[in-house]
């Protein structure tokens, strides 16, 4: 038996040896995450974790589907992604049409719900720095208060979730209404604003100024008609026919007093901040003009020569970039490749969201006055002459444009865009090598023969598509909005003579001279320098609603401009082909474009529709009208 | 917090108790002794070797030698016990004899066969679980590199699809009975002993492997934890007793695609090109006129006002270059796959063996070298191989055994810049009527981005080596208690390390442009002019380290006896403890002076961690410890009963809801060993059943492994702030602290039969999996509000149904001396439904996903097409939800809930997917005397892909498309007409998902083929060899599929993936 103890002791011996439980075998922790217990007592997590917090800005409005191609300023040219969906008025809420991350429903919660997890834990953070607390806090009240503007811009009234969800709780909660959302965020901006007092001001960080900017444009879309329920439901049966039309406007309350408050906000803007050459008394030349505007688009941050730095000083709120930023090289491609998401295919760009017809005819002459087609002039020439903002926001057949990348130097070697039909003297024609009919890369050719040049950098020594990339910021809010906001804030409340010396200090900076309407005029004028000067800035979109003139703006179809070049009697045609119109003659014919959208204007389209699965999963949420 | 129980001190404690009364049984004493010796042969008196000769209840034996002797010391009183594998056990009593010679009988080879299952090996006849199994020698008769495709048709139940013949990605994906849950599919794989072994399957040699079981029922659960898929075994070979054989095998193969989607040449797209325009801009009423016009003059001028002039996009005058290939330069009619590709790409494959052994030693040691290049002309993707494996016997004493296993193996993959996604891409959209490489063979312009597939598949673009280094030893030691017969004690360890280094070197390229006017010198010669086309100009070159270490302790207690004649009994109790880590980095430079260098020490200023935060190689460590154990009697083999358990803790899990028990019940009954069985023509059948259940801890939510989901954490990642990039820190999980195992609940029954003289093999199984406590996230009941819709936590809801069957019916037959002939067909089916998922309410009955097999379709159904404009005048369903105005050639679709309008409502769940539900395969042998002939024909059904190209001006289409379509010419009311770029509403966007462009994935192919000629011994004697063998051999030779656009396998809807490969292989084989 002594044989058996030792065989026993031998094997259970082994056994333990080998396999002894450490009773913490199981337990591990995560290589590559940090607890949320540590982040709020370490001040560097904390500030991390509110820097997550802004990453739902997502690109700014540099998207590759720009929000401009749902309005009158643009077409996206690129079919298929469910862009015909909305403009054609055939969204539904189980068929949605293309949604940003910038203002989709679940992308804003989920933005939501950081803020509120900073909102709920910054307080009792235990890091010493008690200024950046105080920041941090105020900039996660100001990121809450934009995420849900953008909600309600989109959708009208949303719940308001101000406090982090438990899980396997009754998740369901009704819509506030209108003027809840709107309190709510004031309230948010106010808090922000005060805890954001006295703090270090850093692009692409919310500010005090930031958070009453937001302020003043919020009262200022709570004071315009689509949100004042009686006007709303004059001016649309869809939305009178609405049961619960409080979730979109006031039902109550006078719209003049709202008024009223979205002035002195945007006054209190005005007050506090500095806008660029906004102190001018007579118009700039018109290449001053061009200058000031695209310094004003580059945000400082272009190399091209000629261009003012100091420009910046108009942004109050942006997304900033680095070239650095790989993340930005994946797809979809965001802002330090606006340039190849929408300049042209003979750049080796993809064209994206091109100006329609609609937009470049609504540039001013030089002179103030507006250009018609009628006027046999006008028509012989019709990029002659033009509003300088004109040349600083579109590409247009003739314009000059960047360097044209090594393999196609030797077509175009004076780097003009060429979205014409040119006559190349044996009876035919030579396709411009920025148009669908191009050699290179046609299918990004514009639909429209035009493309955006606002925001893409023109320094010759950033080719896009090449490595190099943009840094132009996005400007979420500017000095200028405010001025504008304030204009309009102004006329609604009958202070018109303040109203034009406003908006005339931005013409001259422009080089555009003043104005001198009053009544439905100025109300038409300030309307059309909105739509141009803040082209392109996702502003149209929202503003074309809140005025509730959709169906005369965004409702007309696609008109696109046809260029075609004949040679003049005598003359022969130019290899490589440039524009001269001493060798041809042009003529410009305005036709329809209804290659993928045939566009459409329908109430229901004011609001966005809640998806058929949100709603069954959330019982209390109604949707808007018309879904 | 609660201390965690430390189960696994309490099961020491028991396993040490269980020992101990073990050790209670019988122990035996010495009496006198004398030695016997004698021979032991077969029926055709050949000598047998390795014949295990045992004095009856004792431990005392030997073994026969080469020449079948044998010489033990026993008393006289002792009964000999004689037993050898495939031959019946024979007792002969020594008595007075001093030498015994005797004839030992051949058992039928069903009876014989030893099947592994895990951590043991069984005879078939005592299997009572759903396993199957191939043997290593199959494998080999296949030329596939990766062993995964050589697999497929050859184990029923297995799935096994390949997707991609990419050198160094061509693994198949392998999965058992079908999909059975929503999670991860992915079976256990366990080699030699060792589960999750790193580098898995594909890249082991062939020649290498003994066997491959597949366990598909009950039988797995004794790897409980992971087991709820099923589990193959890999077994590698080991050396066995004799003088040393040295083998060498040399394969030269040629690969080329098994199919290449064929696209439109130059006329045909062109063709198209000219209609597609009409259709957007001229009245319908116009179109005949306008087609007519396109064609002859190339220009259409409506008469409606507002109209615009119609400009062909291809004059008549091209389209006819294009047709007639007049002039290359100008009109070319490219091939895009041709001129990226060579006919035939070549694979070489060596291997060297060494095996042998003593009674005390036996070693089995092998080298091999794997060489395989891509299609691509001048390819910058290619594969090497190189392995090295040794596995070791030896027998210290009469006690102890021990036993290693040492595998060495270079995984070489080399690769262009640009992926093979962004290759087959652009040779999908390469226009025919553009030139990929000039008449004079310089390349041609790019497609877009710099990327012309002539030069982006060569190292002119750079290069990706990817290097990957295996390290692995396994070791066991196992004592033998020399006082309770029968009890084993095994202890094992393995050490698994890789490293991964990964360098890439990206260097500018340059095309040739030709501006189509500008001539050289000569006037006739078009001058091309070069361009840096790469979007970016300086070298850059980007290194990273990946390393993996994975460790497994094992200790196994063994316990076999047979108790007087009838009653069999085997215990087996194990304990494994497993760890794997891992951790990687990454580094990048960039500007570079010269692309001629590419040292990683001299690059420019400008140097980042591309992505610090997900790098290649996530830092992780995951651990597992598992008890478990097997219960085995049976009595006479007659009646069989199993129990296998295992109870199992998996970091995964919150601390409270770790541990989960695992058990399986196994029965059989082998009716022909009943005394009452007797019918003609029937030798052998067994009837098995099983069920058990098995857990799954994979949870995979959009592709990221469900870590730590009971703890409350934050995840890095960045984004720009003051024009730098900032680390950001964002909420990961919700934490749930309520969450455990996945549970299978498996039932099987099967029948194994001998029929017809022992001439037809034949199994049976039936199946019903029964997944539940599937781990999902609860997105139906979690609206978007609360913010956190992405990052539920996983729960115990789902549950998921799987049933089917297999069959396999194997023939061996003889034809006279010479000719001998095996047969066999082998299938699987398995559909499964899913029963809960947490879907979102609100939807028709008809778009559940529930009840319906998983990711099954969800489409509009496509009705036909509009065949003119009467056709639509005489619609009466609104289609403005779809379209603004419909044309002649749009699609109709089936207004599925009769409301009058097409809405998305009207999608519908297909009861389909892209997975196929039945799988087969058929075997053939036929030998001729030195010649065999071995064929595997396979297949799958029940599939369906959808195919969507990216045509138009963007790129070219397929044949098909242009073979099949609505035209002016030819109206259809059956294919629609074609578009740009998915600018229909029936090909892009929500409509576009629908049943037109849902092909079936059904086929048959010639998956493996192979003709050998053995050289007879009359002539090797000669050269002093003692085997040569002869062979060609194929794989994917050819195939019958209904869809004929890509190869049936393929599982990418737009053809962008790298095609299966067709290889046709020679070979010979040497043994010393």
């Amino acid at each position: 038996m002594k044989k058996l103890k030792l065989i026993a002791a031998f094997a259970g011996i082994g056994l333990f040896l080998f396999i002894s439980c450490k009773r913490n075998f199981l337990d591990l922790q995560p290589k590559d995450q940090v607890s949320s217990d540590i982040t709020w007592t370490d001040g560097a997590l904390s500030q991390a974790f509110i820097y997550g917090t802004y990453a739902y800005l997502g690109y700014g409005g540099f998207e590759e589907q720009a929000l401009a191609a749902y309005t009158d300023e643009a077409m996206f040219t690129h079919a298929g992604r469910n862009i015909n969906t909305f403009t054609q008025g055939s969204e539904t809420a189980s068929n949605l049409a293309w949604i940003s991350g910038t203002y989709g429903w679940k992308q804003m919660y989920e933005a939501i719900r950081r803020a509120n997890i900073a909102i709920e834990n910054l307080p009792n953070a235990t890091f010493a720095d008690q200024v950046l607390r105080d920041r941090l806090l105020g900039e996660a009240y100001f990121l809450r208060a934009y995420y849900y503007h953008q909600l309600i811009r989109f959708y009208g009234g949303v719940p308001i979730v101000d406090k982090t969800f438990a899980l396997n709780v009754d998740y369901s909660i009704a819509r506030n209404t209108w003027e809840e959302c709107v309190n709510f965020i004031v309230g948010d901006l106010d808090k922000a604003a005060q805890l954001l007092d006295g703090k270090a001001i850093t692009a692409g960080r919310a500010s005090k100024i930031a958070a009453m900017a937001l302020k003043a444009r919020v009262l200022l879309y709570a004071a315009s008609d689509l949100h004042d329920g009686p006007t709303a439901k004059a001016n649309s049966s869809v939305l009178s026919g609405y049961a619960n039309l409080n979730l979109l406007a006031y039902a109550s309350g006078d719209q003049q007093t709202r008024w009223q408050a979205a002035k002195a906000a945007a006054k209190a803007v005005l007050d506090a901040a500095q806008g660029y050459k906004l102190n001018l008394s007579a118009p700039v030349s018109a290449d001053e003009g061009k200058d000031n505007y695209i310094s004003i688009a580059m945000g400082g941050k272009s190399g091209a020569p000629g261009l003012d730095a100091a420009a910046a000083v108009e942004l109050i709120f942006q997304r900033t970039h680095t070239a650095l930023y790989t993340e930005e090289d994946n797809w979809p491609l965001g802002g330090i490749h606006y340039g190849i998401n929408n300049g042209p295919n003979g750049y080796h760009n993809w064209a994206g969201n091109t100006p329609i017809q609609q937009l470049v005819d609504d540039y001013e002459m030089m002179d103030g006055t507006k250009f018609d087609w009628n006027n046999a002039t006008h028509a012989l020439d019709p990029y002659a002459g033009r509003d300088p903002r004109f040349y600083a926001t579109i590409l247009y057949d003739g314009a000059t444009w960047k360097p044209r990348p090594s393999d196609v130097a030797a077509v175009d070697p004076v780097n003009q865009v060429q979205t014409g039909y040119y006559d190349n003297g044996s009876g035919g024609f030579l396709n411009g090598i920025d148009t669908r009919e191009s050699p290179i890369e046609n299918w990004n050719g514009s639909r429209t023969h035009y493309y955006t040049r606002k925001f893409i950098d023109p320094n010759p020594a950033l080719p896009d598509n090449q490595s190099n990339a943009q840094v132009v910021p996005w400007p979420f809010i500017r000095y200028t909005e405010m001025v504008l906001n304030y204009v309009e804030a102004c006329i609604e409340t009958g202070d018109e003579a303040e109203a034009r010396t406003w908006l005339n200090k931005i013409r001259f900076r422009a080089g555009m001279p003043a104005v001198t309407d009053a009544g439905q005029a100025l109300v038409d004028r300030y309307r059309n320098e909105r739509r141009i000067e803040l082209s392109y800035e996702e502003h149209r979109y929202h503003d074309v609603r809140r005025w509730m003139i959709p169906a005369q703006t965004v409702g007309r179809g696609i008109k696109e401009i046809n260029v075609v070049a004949k040679l003049k009697p005598g003359k022969t045609a130019l290899v490589p082909y440039r524009h001269d119109k001493t060798v041809y003659n042009y003529t410009y014919t305005v036709e329809d474009n209804t290659e993928n959208e045939t566009r459409t204007w329908n109430d229901k389209m004011y609001y966005r529709a809640i998806s058929r699965d949100e709603i069954n999963t959330n019982n209390k949420l109604v949707n808007n009208p018309g879904f | 917090m609660t201390k965690p129980i430390c189960y696994g001190r309490y099961l020491t404690r028991y396993l040490a108790s269980a020992i101990i009364l073990l050790l209670c049984f019988g122990l035996t004493a010495h009496a006198q002794e004398k030695t016997v010796k004698g021979k032991v042969t077969d029926e055709q008196n050949n000598p047998l070797s390795g014949v295990s000769v045992v004095q009856k209840g004792t431990t005392n034996g030997t073994v026969t030698s080469d020449k079948g002797d044998f010489s033990i010391t026993v008393p006289s009183s002792a009964i000999l016990v004689f037993t050898s594998v495939g031959f019946t056990d024979q007792e002969v009593a020594v008595g007075t004899n001093t030498i015994i010679s005797l004839q030992l009988k051949s058992l039928p080879q069903h009876l014989t066969d030893v099947v592994v299952v895990g951590y043991a090996t069984q005879k078939k006849v005592t299997v009572t679980g759903a396993v199957t199994a191939v043997k290593g020698e199959n494998l080999v008769k296949s030329p596939a590199v990766d062993l995964s495709n050589s697999l497929a048709g050859r184990l029923p139940g297995l799935v096994v699809i390949q997707q991609s013949g990419e050198p160094g990605y061509d693994g198949a994906s392998i999965s058992i009975r079908g999909t059975n849950t929503l999670g991860r599919n992915e079976p256990l794989i366990v080699i030699d002993g060792v589960p999750e072994r790193d580098g898995g399957i594909g890249r082991l040699n062939p020649r290498d492997i003994e066997s491959i079981s597949v366990l598909k029922d009950a039988s797995a659960a004794i790897y409980g934890s992971r087991a709820a898929n099923g589990v193959i075994l890999v077994t590698t070979k080991k050396g066995s007793t004799g003088k040393p054989k040295i083998t060498y095998d040399f394969n030269r193969g040629w690969n080329q695609p098994a199919r290449i989607p064929e696209m439109s040449n130059a006329f045909e797209y062109a063709s198209i090109m000219n209609e597609l325009p009409i259709y957007k801009t001229i009245p319908v009423a116009e179109w005949e006129a306008a087609w007519q016009a396109i064609k002859t003059t190339g220009t259409y001028d409506s008469p409606t006002p507002g109209v615009s002039t119609l400009n062909a996009n291809y004059s008549p005058t091209a389209v006819q270059k294009y047709k007639d290939h007049s002039d290359p330069w100008g009109y070319p009619d490219t091939d895009w796959f041709g001129d990226a590709f060579k006919t035939w790409s070549p694979q070489d494959r060596h291997n060297l063996q060494l095996s042998g052994g003593s009674d005390n030693f036996r070693y089995f040691t092998s080298i091999g070298y794997v060489k395989q290049d891509a299609y691509y002309h001048k390819s910058a993707t290619n594969y090497h191989q190189y392995n090295f494996r040794a596995n070791l016997t030896a027998k210290v004493n009469s006690y102890i055994t021990t036993t290693m296993g040492i595998l060495a193996r270079r995984e070489q993959r080399r690769f262009p810049t640009e992926s093979a996604g962004a290759i087959f891409r652009m040779l999908m959209r390469g226009r025919p009527t553009e030139p990929e490489v000039w008449p004079n063979g310089k390349p041609g312009p790019d497609i877009e981005n710099g990327q012309n597939p002539y030069v982006i598949t060569t190292n002119a673009t750079g290069y990706n080596d990817n290097p990957t280094d295996f390290v692995q030893g396994n070791g066991t030691v196992e004592i033998t208690n020399p006082w309770v017969k029968g009890l084993k004690l095994t202890l094992s360890a393995a050490v698994d390390k890789s490293t991964s280094v990964s360098e890439t070197w990206q260097t500018p390229w340059m095309l040739y442009y030709w501006d189509r006017v500008t001539y050289e010198a000569d006037g006739v010669t078009p001058k091309l002019v070069g361009a840096i086309r790469s979007n970016f100009t300086d070298p850059r070159l980007t290194k990273s380290y990946g390393s993996i270490l994975n460790t497994n302790l094992t200790a196994l207690l063994n316990y076999d006896r047979k108790i007087g004649t009838d009653h069999n009994i085997g215990l087996l109790v194990g304990v494994t403890k497993e760890k794997y880590t891992g951790t990687g980095f990454i580094a990048y430079r960039r500007e570079y002076i010269s692309p001629a260098v590419a040292l990683f020490n001299v690059g420019g200023a400008t140097q980042t961690a591309t992505d610090p935060v997900n790098p290649p190689y996530r830092p992780y460590e995951r651990t597992r410890l598992g008890y478990y154990g097997r219960a085995q009697y049976n009595f006479r083999e007659k009646y069989l009963a199993e129990f296998v358990w295992r109870y199992d803790g998996s970091y995964i899990f919150p601390s409270e809801k770790r541990f989960g028990f695992f058990p399986g019940l196994l029965l059989g009954w082998n009716i022909t060993n009943e005394d009452f069985f007797h019918v003609e023509g029937i030798n052998y059948l067994k009837l098995r059943a099983s069920y058990g259940q098995m857990g799954n801890d994979q949870v995979y939510y959009r592709n990221v492994l469900q870590e730590f989901a009971y703890l409350d954490l934050f995840r890095f990642g960045r984004y720009p702030i003051n024009n730098s990039v900032v680390t950001t820190l964002y909420p990961g999980t919700v934490k749930n602290l309520d969450f455990t195992w996945e549970v299978a609940n498996n039932y099987n029954i099967g029948l194994d039969a001998t029929i017809l003289n022992n001439k037809i093999d034949l199994t049976l199984e039936a199946f019903l999996n029964k997944r539940d406590q599937i781990l999902i996230q609860r997105v139906g009941q979690t609206p978007q509000t609360t913010g956190f819709v992405d990052n539920l936590p996983p729960f115990n809801d789902g549950k998921v149904d799987n049933k089917g069957f297999e069959f396999s019916v194997a023939y061996n037959g003889k034809i006279g001396r010479d000719w001998i002939f095996r047969a066999g067909i082998n299938g699987g089916y398995a559909k499964n439904k899913v029963v809960y998922m947490d879907e979102i309410s609100g939807a028709p009955a008809y778009q559940r996903q529930e009840g319906k097999q998983i990711n099954a379709y969800l489409v509009y159904k496509s009705a036909g097409v509009f065949l003119n404009q009467e056709d639509i005048n005489k619609n009466t369903i609104d289609y403005s939800g779809v379209t603004s105005k419909l044309i002649p050639g749009d699609m109709k679709f089936e207004d599925v809930n009769g409301d009058g309008k097409i809405t998305g409502d009207d999608q519908v769940r297909l009861d389909k997917n892209i997975t196929p539900t039945f799988n087969y395969g058929a075997t053939m042998e036929v030998r001729y005397k030195g010649f065999d002939l071995n064929i595997l024909f396979q297949g799958a059904a029940g599939a369906a892909i959808r195919i969507q190209t990216e045509s138009g001006d963007i790129g070219n289409f397929l044949k098909y498309s242009y073979d099949h379509r609505w035209s002016i010419d030819n109206p259809s009311s059956e294919h629609p007409r074609l578009a740009s770029r998915g600018d229909t509403y029936f090909t892009g966007g929500n409509f576009g998902n629908n049943t037109y462009y849902l092909f079936s994935k059904n086929y048959l192919r010639l998956k493996n083929i192979e003709l050998g000629y053995n050289v007879p011994e009359s002539i090797l004697n000669k050269v002093k060899l003692s085997g040569l063998r002869v062979f060609v051999n194929g794989l994917n030779v050819f195939t019958i599929d209904k869809m004929k656009v890509y190869d049936p396998e393929a599982t990418v809807q737009s053809g962008v993936f790298y095609p299966q490969a067709r290889v046709i292989n020679a070979g010979l084989s040497l043994t010393f």
